[in-house]
């Protein structure tokens, strides 16, 4: 009986989890994207309609008048099969992501902007597949619905705190490009910290990034938090690699060594930055202590104002 | 090590409890550890310094307290002092018979050499004087500290004949007392000190002889004027039993004369030593002097532990400050 109250309890949490998610982003995120005829800022660009001639059963309701009056066989709009959006979130679960010392940690910020995401593609036909990356390997949640999508994602297991990744983040995007046959949306949330700590150009992923722009549309969301950014000053404390398991000793009190690695990580910033624009895709930023849904939101509008860049000639 | 207050001993305690529990603390250390995702990153800006500087530190500053801890029980240790009024004579045969070769080159060379020695290793503090008997004994260099003058004298040393070896004590003892007796602080203005009742200070004869007793007071007679100068006599009977003298037509043998010289040396409560070699003689000046010039004795050594303990924890303070630029 206990078991199945805890069970519930469960449930019951994760469902919350997941109401309060879409409450955010139906309220703050999705409401810019109210009156759009798109119905969804977020997917591949709109392929033009094409006219074709009329063949018996198609539907009448979208034949050209004027066209079909000017060359006297009945002409019908005709849209490209545009129902099967597939989208694709990647998202890094990895026990470095566990770590978080503003509100929540990476990992949390990481599942809930995936799940808004998979929420803002919903659509009829429209489906989300997941990848995770977790110290096992790589698991793949199949394709369905967007908010089946955003729920799986909100009932997640605790991400594992320790133990070093099977799956590095280029063969993960291998993986995505092999799945991932027709073109869609492919959304990349990680922390691009690599383990063996590089932070200069070229990082392992940027070939396998531009093999998945090539065919794709690409957002990389990076999430940071902002002690990874800046040590703050608590005197000496041993710092613990929950990858590896490595410790150190070290004097954060020492401000040489405080502003060594204040440059070190803005120089990381500057070249993840400048791979992820050089591979051709979009690059989001994300922190623990931001407030995630106003971030997105920002995002989304802004993408609307430029959708230029979203129209690729396919061959 | 001693101490003459062994309870403050229990001040080891609580040093050795701060021991275990940084050494119990270092294996819990994992469980307090901060996770940081980036520290591959961190890495790379800071060096990691090998965890036995800590430890180094640590260590010695632990020994520091130990030390101190030591220092309040007052640890005496038994150490080697030299005397501070030190009195040796050198007395020297230098009879016919030294000319003897047995030893080589000759004799009194080896025996002259030996004794420079021996006066060589003698701490500062002990006053040498030499006499020199053959027919009669000749105080050849009074008690002094100058060594240069000492050494001199011994080599200067030239062989003649006869052997008066009780007189050798007799005027070895005389300056003893003298020597006691000029040295005696003299109350002011007060009349010139009386040798009579002077303190004896600690003197002591060594005495090198190859033969027996042929002129003047016998050793025997001599025994009780060396009691009284409270001077004990070391003999060494020096010389082998076939050594000969000569100078081509008539050889005599000149044994040394064992007997006499134990007897001498018993009964002033001294040692007997027999030489036969140039290295034998060495090794019983050597082991003479150790015995004569130096004495054990227990002194307090809390200053030098104190100042040990000091030294470790500056030392441990400097290393932390160089390494952590922390001062502890």
């Amino acid at each position: 009986m206990t078991d199945g109250a805890g069970n519930n309890s469960a449930r019951n949490d994760s469902a919350g989890r997941f109401r309060r998610l879409e409450l955010t982003v139906r309220r703050r995120v999705d409401g810019l994207l109210q009156g759009d005829v798109d119905g969804h800022a977020i997917g591949p660009g709109s392929d033009p309609e094409e006219l074709t001639q009329y063949q018996p059963g198609q539907d009448v309701r979208r034949i050209d008048w004027n066209v079909t009056a000017r060359t006297g066989e009945p002409h019908l709009w005709r849209t490209r099969a545009q129902h099967e959006l597939d989208t694709w979130l990647l998202v890094d679960r990895s026990p470095s992501m566990t770590f978080g010392t503003a509100r929540t940690e990476k990992v949390d910020v990481a599942e809930q902007v995936a799940a808004a995401v998979g929420l803002l593609t919903n659509g009829p036909g429209n489906r989300v597949g997941i990848g995770l990356i977790d110290e096992a390997g790589l698991h793949w949640i199949s394709p369905r619905p967007g908010r089946a999508a955003a729920a799986a994602l909100t009932r997640l297991d605790a991400a594992v705190r320790q133990g070093s990744p099977a799956v590095s983040l280029s063969d993960a995007l291998r993986g995505l490009g092999a799945r991932a046959r027709r073109r869609g949306l492919c959304v990349v949330v990680t922390d691009l910290v690599s383990p063996d700590g590089a932070i200069e150009r070229p990082f392992e992923w940027e070939g396998a990034l531009r093999r998945l722009t090539a065919r794709h549309d690409v957002i990389v969301v990076e999430i940071d938090d902002p002690r990874e950014r800046e040590l703050p000053d608590v005197g000496e404390v041993v710092l613990l690699d929950p990858e590896t398991g490595a410790q150190r000793e070290v004097s954060t009190s020492d401000p040489e060594l405080r502003i060594a690695y204040a440059m070190v990580t803005a120089l990381h910033r500057d070249e993840t930055a400048a791979a992820v624009r050089a591979a051709r895709a979009e690059h989001l930023r994300v922190s623990t202590d931001d407030d995630w849904a106003a971030v997105l939101a920002r995002f989304v509008k802004d993408r609307r104002r430029a959708p230029a860049r979203r129209h690729r000639r396919t061959p | 090590m001693t101490f003459t207050d062994p309870l403050f001993l229990l001040a080891l305690v609580p040093v050795a409890a701060l021991a275990l529990a940084y050494v119990l603390l270092q294996r819990r250390r994992t469980r307090y550890a901060v996770r940081f995702a980036t520290l591959p990153m961190l890495d790379r800006v800071a060096p990691t310094r090998p965890r036995w500087r800590r430890h180094l530190a640590t260590g010695l500053v632990l020994l520091a307290l130990g030390a101190f801890a030591t220092a309040a029980a007052g640890p005496e240790m038994r150490l080697r002092v030299p005397y501070e009024r030190a009195t040796v004579i050198v007395a020297i045969d230098v009879s016919g018979s030294m000319e003897a070769q047995d030893v080589p080159p000759d004799r009194l060379t080896a025996a002259k050499g030996a004794a420079v020695e021996f006066v060589r290793e003698l701490p500062e503090t002990v006053q040498v004087g030499v006499v020199a008997f053959a027919e009669e004994a000749e105080l050849v260099a009074p008690v002094t500290a100058d060594r240069a003058l000492v050494e001199n004298s011994i080599q200067n040393l030239q062989s003649d004949g006869g052997t008066a070896i009780g007189e050798a004590v007799f005027a070895s003892a005389a300056e003893v007392v003298r020597q006691a007796a000029a040295s005696r602080p003299t109350p002011e203005g007060d009349t010139a000190p009386d040798a009579d009742t002077a303190d004896p200070i600690p003197a002591r004869l060594v005495l090198l002889s190859d033969g027996f007793n042929t002129a003047g007071r016998s050793p025997a007679s001599s025994v009780q004027a060396a009691l009284d100068a409270e001077m004990p006599v070391s003999t060494i009977a020096y010389g082998t039993p076939s050594g000969v003298i000569g100078n081509g037509a008539r050889t005599q043998s000149a044994p040394a004369d064992d007997e006499t010289l134990r007897m001498l040396a018993e009964g002033t409560t001294g040692h007997f030593y027999r030489a036969e070699s140039g290295a034998e003689l060495d090794q019983v000046y050597e082991d003479i002097g150790s015995a004569i010039g130096w004495r054990t004795e227990t002194t307090l050594v809390t200053t030098p532990l104190v100042l040990i303990g000091l030294a470790l924890a500056i030392t441990a303070t400097a290393l932390s400050l160089r390494w952590f630029s922390r001062l502890v």
